[in-house]
């Protein structure tokens, strides 16, 4: 079965809009990953428009690829300028850095990257075999397990994802709350519409993500310094010889790209967590002489090599139960539920070939990001030089001309304005925006299956525990709150503060 | 540069703009039309995009569809005729926004309101149940068994109010069974709770019966053309029922018609009929439409009152049924 | 400003939401019959559960910080306020008159001010880069994704 659809998958795959998509996207996701402030999770937004008048496949492929570029795209600028252009790379800092230094910013920059692929590569043997698994054992899941899940995995995200507990569930209920905007399909009454046609549907979620995010991160970045300056940096160009310095490390490869699969798939952990982690365990496993933080090949492959695991393993989830594991693949599955594609045990059973594509997709995309990260580097040296204030304007019509594009309206251009300026405010008081996109995607998965579960049940709300799975997961979300009271009386003086990343 | 030589080429490049740009006098059309379907991606938009391409060659330009879902289609519909009236918007007009929202109160327009270009494709539902299923082998069996235990019954028709719950709902009033329906946003859903056991019945469309034909037991296939039956392989359709539920032709089907705005140009609309009607005869078009479970239909704008008419009757005379089916599961509730 | 300031403006934001949640609800739901009842017919009872999750939150929040005392001052300079708010009103300028004025008559001059507004000031370079910006991504979108911009009043569209 696995294998017919691979088969399958591969007729999806090789035409030259999906293959061509494919590598553009990595292209695209490797910018914005060097970028500082950008991320994959910006990439994803702002070419979100344009994938979903692509075909399905491509689509996917170009999206996931922005992704998986992404991913790796940060440890550039970490390497080169000392500012990681992502959150993922700030690990790589510590050793990228001192490498640069040392003269060997190209062996770092190309260390990272195979490390990125081959670590991306053992995250997508992960995926191929455990989703299909996970898929078959969700098919007998029925509304009530759905509804709990949906809890599960808002809760997750607000207490594994660091930084405050409080805000990170406010942000998510936020996000819930704008979920039910519109037409509610169970009463087919109209809520917070407003007697307008536009909200019918509720807000576009194109709409609000490239406000909260795109839109207030150019206000971020106005405010800040240097938007003139030209980074003064120099051409670095890596070869295909990084690739044996990095399978040197295979112990240290095989061990983060484990712990990169696994924070993956758990939701709530992500890329930052698990390349921190895998880093602090390769230092501890390090013998004395390899000198990490002062330019070891080994803390980079360590990072590196988990943060694009964790892509692998965030997919597994979303895929076979729809759950998103992180806000990136949240807005993954937003575009493939935009492009006709309902994520979950049904994807497996009805599309196997699409499910097959995605696989290879996501494979290709983690070759292509070793040719075209050890090939093109120079070229994203030449781009980080490019200043800001000629990057802010490109954002700005990107996201106007994207978010228009959507169903040619003017009114989805106020709404990304109106959520820009929350965005700016969420920003500056130090709320968390990636729980609003999750909660957004998870809103109508909980409360459908919340009043679909009552709806069938001939008893109330003793359906969620007669039904074994859906009990189980009460007793997960029932421990999951145990767990976060404990630990926020234990942290009580931190859960408060300022501070978001660890 | 000076502000003369700003001024100078500002102008410049106004003037290669006005030059390469045209206006709405030109030629119909000049640029991408637009089709705005009424529901999310699914089967139904692959078969409107399919003959939005072919009518686009016929035209020579694009013609994308936009999905814009909503209010049960009344979105689209509403988004559609709040612009121009100047043939670059076309409308995907299927049943439920065009005919049966303005009868339950939610819209308020007639299908006159509008001009048709050709009748597009129509599909039927049926009724299914598992096959392993115990308590009952055929329609009638059910019902009397949903008879005997009043409220007892779980069924799926997608969404609520839409037009298949409208014809499942005259059905069970005609049975004086009363069953609740669970809304479902994906049909895929409703088909797995269906397997699984959480449902007792469920609609099932041409394209999920195709999929996995073993899988259902088709009890009632909820119309009486004999393509219809075909489709779900001989299964027994409202015409061998023994009461007469008052629905013929196109009334207890989905299908779809395009429209466009009233008042847009007489020659605008002719370029726009002629086109559809070539593209609705393409027989690749045809067999497309047809893989899909679908079927093409014929009619031309001429036939649109003729059609649309007797469609508007129908639904209009089972307007209760859906009220009856609210009311009697308050009661038991 | 304070990070007090700033959670305090963060709940006057959700309070002006659950406010929102609870007068849509006894106005314009209540008025459609879809505020009681069970599951089916219910569609008030679960934002307003959110509505009354989301309160409970924000107050412990609020409580949390007065009670802890700590007042982070965030600094902010008056030229990176300006630029930020010019940013802001450029922007807001710019998509209200996208739909009257058109894409090509409005996106090289938010363009150009952007720049402006970041410092450059090398006119001819700026006009360059603000048109090339412009058409470019016209030409890409509407040639190669079948995108209709924003023609305006004057049905300003290029044929590519």
């Amino acid at each position: 079965m696995l294998f017919e659809s691979l088969v399958a998958g591969f007729q999806l795959f090789l035409t030259p809009m999906a293959i061509g998509l494919t590598f553009v996207g990595i292209l695209i996701g490797l910018l914005v990953g060097a970028m500082p402030g950008l991320g994959p999770l910006m990439g994803i937004i702002l070419l979100l428009p344009v994938a979903i008048g692509l075909p399905p496949l491509a689509a996917m492929g170009f999206l996931i690829a922005i992704f998986v570029g992404g991913s790796c795209g940060g440890s550039i600028s970490a390497i080169l300028l000392r500012i990681p252009g992502t959150p993922l790379a700030a690990a790589t800092l510590f050793d990228g850095y001192p490498m640069a230094q040392k003269g060997r910013a190209a062996d770092a920059i190309g260390i990272a990257i195979s490390a990125s692929a081959i670590g991306g590569l053992i995250g997508g043997v992960v995926l191929i075999v455990a989703s299909p698994l996970l898929a078959k054992f969700a098919s007998g899941f029925a509304p009530p397990e759905y509804a709990m899940l949906a809890i599960t995995g808002l809760f997750a995200i607000a207490i594994i994802s660091g930084g405050s507990l409080v805000k990170g569930l406010i942000s998510g209920c936020f996000g819930l709350l704008l979920a039910t905007i519109g037409t509610d399909e169970f009463s087919t009454g109209y809520r917070f519409t407003f007697d307008s046609h536009h909200m019918l549907n509720g807000f576009h979620i194109v709409a609000v993500v490239v406000g909260l995010f795109a839109i207030s991160e150019m206000v971020h970045q106005i405010a800040g310094n240097g938007l003139l300056k030209k980074p003064d940096i120099n051409v670095e160009r890596p070869g295909f010889g990084s690739l044996f310095k990095t399978l040197r490390h295979w112990v240290n490869l095989l061990r983060s790209s484990g712990i990169g699969v696994f924070f993956g798939a758990l939701p709530g952990a992500g890329g930052v967590i698990s390349s921190f982690t895998s880093y602090a365990i390769a230092k501890a496993a390090a013998k004395p002489e390899e000198r990490y933080g002062e330019g070891a090949e080994g803390g980079i492959v360590a990072t590196e090599s988990a943060n694009n695991a964790t892509v692998g393993g965030t997919l597994v989830p979303s895929l076979a139960l729809g759950i998103p594991g992180d806000a990136s693949s949240a807005m993954l599955l937003g575009a493939l539920l935009i492009l006709g594609f309902v994520p979950g045990p049904i994807l497996f059973e009805q599309q196997p070939e699409f499910v097959g594509g995605i696989f290879l997709v996501y494979m290709a995309s983690n070759i292509f990001l070793l040719i075209a990260g050890i090939l093109a580097t120079p070229f994203f040296v030449y781009v980080l030089r490019i200043p800001k204030f000629y990057l802010i304007p490109v954002i700005l019509i990107l996201c106007s001309i994207g978010t228009f594009a959507l169903q040619a309206s003017v009114f989805d251009l106020m709404v990304m304005f109106g959520f820009g300026l929350v965005g700016i405010l969420f920003r500056a008081a130090n709320f968390p925006l990636a729980p609003i996109v999750i909660g957004i995607i998870l809103g109508p998965i909980l409360e459908s299956n919340l009043r679909r579960a009552l709806l069938i049940s001939r008893e109330g709300y003793w359906i969620f525990v007669d039904r074994p799975v859906s009990a189980t997961l009460v007793a997960v979300n029932v421990l999951l709150v145990i767990g976060a009271l404990v630990y926020a009386y234990r942290k009580r003086h931190k859960l408060f503060s300022r501070a978001e990343e660890a | 540069m000076t502000l003369k030589k700003l001024v100078k080429s500002i102008a410049a490049t106004a003037a290669i703009v006005a030059a390469t740009t045209s206006t709405s006098l030109a030629e119909f059309p000049e640029r991408t039309i637009e089709l705005i379907h009424p529901w999310g991606p699914g089967n139904a938009m692959s078969v409107s995009q399919l003959i939005a391409k072919a009518m686009g060659e016929e035209l020579g330009v694009d013609m994308p569809v936009i999905s814009t879902p909503g209010a049960a289609g009344t979105k689209g519909q509403k988004t559609a005729m709040s612009r121009p009236a100047d043939g670059y918007t076309v409308f995907d007009g299927y049943v439920a926004p065009l005919v049966l929202q303005p009868i339950l109160g939610n819209a308020d327009w007639t299908y006159s309101d509008y001009k048709p270009l050709h009748a597009a494709v129509s599909n039927a539902f049926a009724i299914g149940g598992r096959v392993d299923e115990t308590r009952w082998s055929n329609f009638e069996e059910m019902m009397e068994y949903g008879r005997e235990h009043p409220g007892e019954l779980r069924y799926s028709s997608g969404s609520r109010n839409n037009l298949p719950h409208m014809v499942i709902a005259k059905v069970l009033q005609s049975y004086g069974v009363v069953a609740q329906n669970v809304p479902y946003t994906q049909d895929g859903n409703a088909v797995k709770d269906l397997k699984s056991g959480v449902l007792d019945f469920s609609f099932i469309n041409v394209g999920n019966y195709i999929q996995d034909k073993s899988a259902f037991n088709i009890m009632l296939v909820l119309s009486e053309l004999p393509g219809a039956k075909a489709s779900y392989d001989g299964a027994p359709s409202i015409a061998d029922l023994d009461i007469d539920l008052g629905l013929s032709g196109l009334a207890p089907m989905g299908w779809t018609w395009w429209i466009i705005h009233k008042d847009t140009p007489d020659e605008v609309t002719d370029k726009l009929r002629t086109a559809m009607a070539a593209a609705m005869k393409r027989e690749d078009v045809r067999a497309a439409i047809e893989k899909v479970g679908f079927v093409p239909l014929d009619w031309d704008h001429t036939e649109y009152d003729a059609v649309v008419g007797p469609v508007l009757d129908q639904l209009s005379a089972m307007g209760n049924a859906l009220k009856w089916e609210e009311e009697e599961l308050k009661k038991l509730n | 400003m304070t990070s007090k300031t700033l959670t305090l403006l963060v709940a006057a934001f959700f309070a002006i939401i659950v406010v929102i949640v609870f007068q849509q609800i006894h106005t314009s739901m209540h008025e459609q019959g879809i505020a009681s009842g069970g599951p089916y017919d219910n569609a008030a009872a679960y934002p307003r559960a959110i509505a009354i999750i989301i309160s409970g939150l924000v107050l412990l929040q609020v409580l949390m910080e007065l009670v802890s005392g700590s007042r982070e001052r965030i600094p902010l300079s008056p030229a990176s306020l300006k630029r930020a708010v010019g940013l802001l009103v450029v922007f807001a300028i710019y998509l209200g008159c996208l739909g009257w004025l058109g894409y090509h008559l409005t996106t090289s001059p938010m363009v150009f001010a952007v720049m402006y507004i970041c410092g450059a000031r090398q006119i001819g370079k700026m006009l360059v880069a603000a048109l090339a910006m412009s058409f470019g991504f016209a030409f890409v979108f509407e040639r190669f994704l079948n995108v209709v911009l924003p023609g305006g009043v004057f049905n300003l569209n290029i044929p590519w």
